[in-house]
């Protein structure tokens, strides 16, 4: 049913409506604000809303064009609405952008990595290096047999070359035969247990704690080694000094210079030590006063670094294969050392501690 | 081992400097360590003539001397009892002298009278060990005051430290390092003979008729005047255990008059490490220190018999060394003897009863050649490593004997003033086999990776002392000098040619190495991985001893049933740890005395555990601990509870693993808290256990606060990763998702994870995760319950889900709370 009072309302409504949304909308200053004026034009109980509920009252004739006219104020009111919106959101991003800065010396937020042991880190890296020249990677135990660490290595029985490694035994005080148990006194056990087990060729490093009798400011009854080995036909001493030559550039500095000396190690033949230019006076740069000083190599430009040989045939003999037609190189370093050298670490007892403060600096 | 520069000098002359020796000894494996001159830190310090001396006015035991130091007379005062009268000469450092021990001598005043300078002792000039006075120069000496004291006392000389290795005992002697270096300077080497004593008596007579002997005079330099032999009853010798020595040699010297050695003598001892006794006793050490073979100085007239019984100890038998120990011994000991009893222990100490002492006229000097091994059994269970022993069992030069002996009775008749016999029991028990070895070169240079050339390997090894013939085209057979046991195959000799040569000759090569395809064990790899996790994870790596006391696991109530250490440096590293518990705890509860707040820590290593095989059982633990409070950003922080153990091990075995653990309640070990800790599982398997550790426990280990540990156990974990296999990927969802929540009141018993898991149930496969999102509980709830608000996420993979299947499926899941777990729906 038409109400002729009904066009009228609509009309003044729809005219008061127009002549004040836009100026209303655009004196918002915030989002919400906008929002809420908004609302009171086009919200559920909003004017607009209210007059378009009166569109049942309007005259069929009418209500068509009338309909129209409202919808299109509705577009109008949204469009203003949007760009009053954007003002303000232009507005807050040119705040932001002009205005003062985050504080941004305030701490990060995030759950922070720990860190690896020294020894875990310098391990990583020298396996890298060998594992990259194909190399794999082997474990063994580290209560051994004796058999294992002393006898099938070629250390003849009561011989002073033990002394160089003061056992820890397990069980009871007793004498000692192959059959004892021990502590292994170095991870060379380990190229027993592999050449035993595996056919060559091989090659295999092996990193491990050991354990030694000895216990002062530079020597912790545990330590870590890493023991490398090739078995193989024809495997040579050049090429031994090959591979170490090319381990210790990539892990130190390419222009170490490396200096092989004879020793002894009853498990090689011929056997050597292996000096390395000083890192920490960088010897290869020839600065003669700043060797003299250095207190790490002592004024001679060189450290020592590792230990190497080729592989004794006895120990071949051992574990069954034919020294005649196999040869093979081995090398043994202490991982703490290499540690201590690489990230300049003052005392070996740091690396036992277990002190964060020491730990977070990896 | 100590070696005098100059000593090495007088035996091989080379043509190079202290620095080139030690270097080409240093690479060719006798490792130089140190450097060190002597006689040139005494500067200010000259020989001056005593003027004139008196008593001083005021103090008893000064006396105030007029020394005249070849410039100026000058008053010193002295406090030594034996200032020489007037003309005899001392040792004076003049004002401004640097004594070796950093002492300045300055102008002093000492009890109101002016002394200049400083008289010296031997011990405060450090060229000796004698303190009881000052150094009165031998009037024989040849020295005008004012000679700086290291040239009149002729000091000048450098030590070299070798760092010798155990196969090398003929380097145990000057002679041995000469050797070497005329090998490695190319100009061979010729051992000197022995100057020869100024006199000597035929030995006929002196032993017992039959007995082998060794001719000693040819081996002298000089003629000797003959004496006539003295009255001595005859020597006899018995070797009753060849096996143990095979070579036996005695010599005689008689008439000699124990003393002080001389100065030189004195000096060479002192720099070598050995301090000087008497002539005798120095003479068998400066032996020692030449030949490298260690000889025994008996007095003959205490020697029963006399005879000498090389033999094996009577089990208990006793004797007391020159120490002053009553030694015990056992059937394995050889024991040198007389007609009553042991005398020495062979190769390692002379006894108490026969060795030198000031009466002693008659010397009988023992060099023998003992089995090595024998030697350092001995030598190990008296515990007694003496220069002897060190030599014997490394194995001395058992050609040497005549050699040593003829050095040796030369130089005490010389220094005693006695006669020494012209011949020496010699008897070979059993005769030591020479070793032959074949070398091919062609051998030598398929293992060095080098051209090695027949003639160059033929003139090293002759160098060397060995006797050298080809045989036939390709090798040569050499034989191996007495003095070289290390060399006993081909190798070994591989090992002399490099080395003479140098190992810088021998060029790099890069081997070709053939990979394996098996490759690194999955282990390790996988190891290496929980490692990373556990870093990335926010844990700070710990590396701790393998060895804990007993206590340490008692007290952390882990397993006591440990592997012990035979012979651990202390109590507190007695035995191999079953736990890495008391290791990781004890870090933490020293970071907390240091006032750490934050304490994360973990450590992968192996725990051991008896077993009845012959090893005991080594396993791979991941263990865990956290203690203080989990830093916020800026405040915020909150004490490590039971959720961040969970948390880390969720963080850690995702990234390790690529799945996430649950927790259930059952059985934890009793150092947890009985309510506060969880079995971890992964697919239904029990892989280790979280939680805070129980508060007794924490007391006893002295932990600050709830502490949390963990530990995985890395071989199921592996075992679990391997029967898995590798992660198997999904494609995406092809159908919209749609989420719905669920909120309940129920009662604590009722664990959030069990109504999770029977909600999920209970979609029958619709249900893609099920979310606790919000916990909640309130005043106006009834005790013991809590509120609960889950969020169901809906997918069908075969299709669009519609609103209607959604809410049908979504109420069954209400009505289950409701019913299972007598919830009500919020």
């Amino acid at each position: 049913m038409a109400e002729p009072d009904a066009v009228q309302t609509f009309e003044t409504g729809l005219a008061e409506i127009r002549g004040a949304y836009a100026e209303a909308l655009r004196a918002a200053r915030s989002e919400p604000e906008l929002r809420l004026i908004n609302g009171r034009y086009v919200g559920p109980q909003g004017e607009l809303t209210k007059l378009l509920k009166l569109m049942p009252k309007l005259p069929a004739e009418q209500r068509r064009q009338l309909g129209q006219a409202a919808n299109a104020l509705k577009q109008e009111i949204q469009s203003t609405f949007e760009e009053a919106l954007q003002t303000i959101f232009r507005g807050a991003r040119e705040a932001e952008l002009t205005g003062p800065p985050l504080d941004v010396t305030l701490p990060g937020r995030w759950q922070m990595p720990g860190r690896l042991h020294p020894i875990t880190r310098i391990r990583n890296e020298v396996l890298e290096i060998f594992v990259s020249l194909g190399f794999d990677i082997a474990d063994g135990p580290e209560v051994e047999l004796y058999e294992n660490c002393f006898d099938k290595l070629g250390f003849p029985p009561d011989h002073p070359a033990t002394d160089e490694q003061d056992t820890f035994f397990i069980g009871a005080a007793g004498s000692v035969d192959s059959e004892s148990v021990l502590l292994r006194t170095q991870t060379s056990t380990i190229q027993i247990r592999e050449m035993m087990k595996r056919k060559p060729p091989l090659a295999i490093v092996s990193p491990g704690a050991v354990y030694r009798r000895d216990d002062d400011a530079t020597h912790s009854p545990m330590f870590f080694q890493l023991e490398g080995f090739l078995v193989d036909e024809d495997v040579t001493f050049a090429e031994l000094k090959g591979v170490l030559t090319l381990f210790l550039r990539r892990l130190f500095d390419e222009h170490v210079a490396l200096r092989f000396r004879a020793s002894y190690f009853p498990f090689v033949e011929p056997g050597g030590e292996v000096d390395m230019s000083c890192v920490f006076c960088r010897a290869w740069e020839g600065d003669r006063e700043r060797t003299a000083l250095c207190r790490v190599c002592k004024g001679t430009g060189w450290m020592e670094i590792l230990g190497c040989g080729m592989i004794h045939p006895v120990v071949f003999e051992n574990v069954g294969y034919d020294p005649e037609k196999y040869t093979g190189f081995a090398f043994g370093m202490g991982l703490d050392r290499i540690a201590m050298l690489k990230y300049a670490i003052p005392n070996i007892k740091l690396l036992y501690e277990n002190d964060v403060r020491f730990l977070s600096q990896f | 081992m100590l070696v005098s520069f100059r000593w090495l000098q007088e035996l091989c002359p080379v043509d190079a400097d202290v620095a080139e020796v030690a270097r080409r000894l240093s690479l060719a494996g006798l490792e130089v360590e140190a450097i060190e001159e002597k006689g040139a830190n005494l500067a200010g310090v000259v020989i001056a003539e005593i003027r004139a001396k008196s008593p001083h006015p005021k103090r008893d035991k000064l006396t105030l001397v007029t020394v005249f130091d070849g410039e100026d007379e000058l008053q010193v005062i002295c406090g030594a009892p034996n200032v020489p009268e007037p003309g005899g000469r001392v040792l004076f450092a003049r004002a401004g002298a640097v004594l070796p021990n950093g002492m300045e001598i300055g102008l002093r005043k000492i009890a109101g009278v002016e002394s200049n300078g400083m008289i010296c002792s031997e011990a405060e000039l450090e060229i000796g060990t004698d303190a009881a006075g000052i150094f009165v120069v031998d009037p024989g000496t040849d020295a005008l005051p004012g000679t700086s004291v290291a040239d009149a006392l002729d000091l000048h000389d450098v030590i070299l430290d070798i760092g010798l290795t155990p196969n090398r005992p003929d380097c145990l002697g000057h002679v041995g390092i000469a050797r070497e270096l005329g090998v490695l300077f190319g100009q061979g080497f010729k051992p000197r003979k022995a100057a020869g004593p100024r006199r000597s008596f035929a030995a006929a007579g002196a032993f017992q008729a039959g007995e082998p002997t060794s001719k000693l005079a040819p081996l002298w330099d000089n003629e000797s005047e003959a004496v006539d032999t003295p009255k001595l009853p005859a020597i006899s010798l018995e070797i009753a255990d060849g096996d143990r020595c095979p070579r036996y040699g005695a010599a005689l010297v008689s008439g000699v008059r124990i003393a002080p050695s001389p100065f030189w003598l004195r000096y060479r001892l002192h720099n070598l490490g050995l301090r000087a006794l008497s002539n005798v006793v120095d003479a068998t050490n400066l032996i020692l220190l030449e030949w490298g073979h260690p000889i025994h100085a008996f007095d003959l007239a205490r020697l029963a018999g006399p005879k000498v019984v090389v033999r094996r100890a009577a089990e208990g038998e006793k004797m007391a060394t020159l120490d002053e120990v009553e030694r015990r011994f056992t059937e394995d000991d050889l024991l040198i003897c007389d007609a009553n009893g042991p005398v020495a222990v062979a190769g390692v100490m002379g006894g108490r009863d026969t060795e030198i002492r000031d009466e002693t006229s008659d010397v009988l000097i023992e060099c023998a050649y003992f089995n090595p091994r024998s030697i350092r059994r001995t030598s190990r269970r008296l515990g007694l490593h003496t220069d002897s022993s060190h030599r014997f069992e490394r194995g001395v030069d058992p050609g040497a004997v005549p050699r040593v002996l003829a050095s040796a009775s030369s130089l005490i008749a010389e220094l005693g003033a006695g006669a020494a016999a012209t011949t020496a029991i010699d008897r070979i028990a059993k005769p030591i086999e020479q070793t032959s070895i074949r070398f091919r070169p062609a051998r030598a240079a398929q293992l060095l990776g080098t051209p090695v050339s027949k003639e160059e390997s033929f003139d090293i090894l002759e160098s060397l002392g060995c006797r050298v013939a080809p045989e036939g085209d390709e090798a040569l057979i050499a034989e191996v000098p007495s003095w070289r046991p290390d060399l006993r195959r081909e190798v070994d000799l591989i090992e002399e040619v490099a080395r003479v040569r140098g190992y810088e000759e021998i060029p790099t090569a890069v081997p070709r190495v053939h990979p394996s395809e098996a490759g690194t064990s999955g282990l390790l790899k996988f190891v290496d991985r929980l490692r990373e996790a556990a870093m990335a994870s926010g844990l700070y790596e710990a590396v701790n001893y393998g060895f804990v006391s007993i206590d340490d696991l008692r007290k952390a109530r882990v397993s006591t049933d440990a592997v012990p250490l035979a012979n651990p440096l202390s109590e507190e590293r007695s035995v191999m740890r079953t736990s890495l518990l008391p290791g990781l705890t004890a870090a933490a509860t020293r970071a907390q005395r240091r006032g750490a707040t934050e304490v994360r820590l973990f450590e992968l290593a192996r725990t051991f555990r008896p077993t009845n095989e012959t090893l005991p059982r080594e396993s791979s633990v991941l263990a865990i601990t956290l203690a203080g409070e989990h830093a916020g950003w800026i405040g915020g922080e909150q004490s490590f509870d039971l959720y961040d153990g969970k948390g880390v091990i969720q963080a850690i075995l995702s990234r390790a693993f690529g799945r996430a653990p649950k927790l259930t309640i059952g059985e934890v070990p009793s150092f947890l808290h009985p309510k506060r800790s969880a079995i971890v599982t992964l697919a239904s398997r029990p892989i280790g256990f979280v939680g805070e550790i129980h508060p007794d426990v924490g007391d006893d280990l002295e932990l600050v606060g709830r502490v949390i540990y963990a530990e995985l156990d890395v071989e199921l974990l592996y075992a679990l990763s391997e029967e898995l296999g590798p992660m198997q990927a999904r494609g995406l969802p092809k159908y919209p998702a749609v989420t719905r929540d669920i909120a309940m009141l129920v009662r604590d018993e009722f664990s959030a994870g069990e109504i999770a898991d029977a909600l999920r149930d209970a979609a029958k496969g619709l249900a893609e995760s099920v979310r606790l999102f919000d916990l909640y509980r309130g005043d106006q709830m009834p005790d013991g319950h809590r509120s609960l608000a889950f969020r169901v996420t809906y997918r069908d993979p075969e299709g669009t889900l519609t609103d209607k299947r959604v809410d049908k499926v979504h109420a069954s899941l209400a009505k289950l709370a409701g019913d299972r777990f007598e919830a009500t729906i919020r």
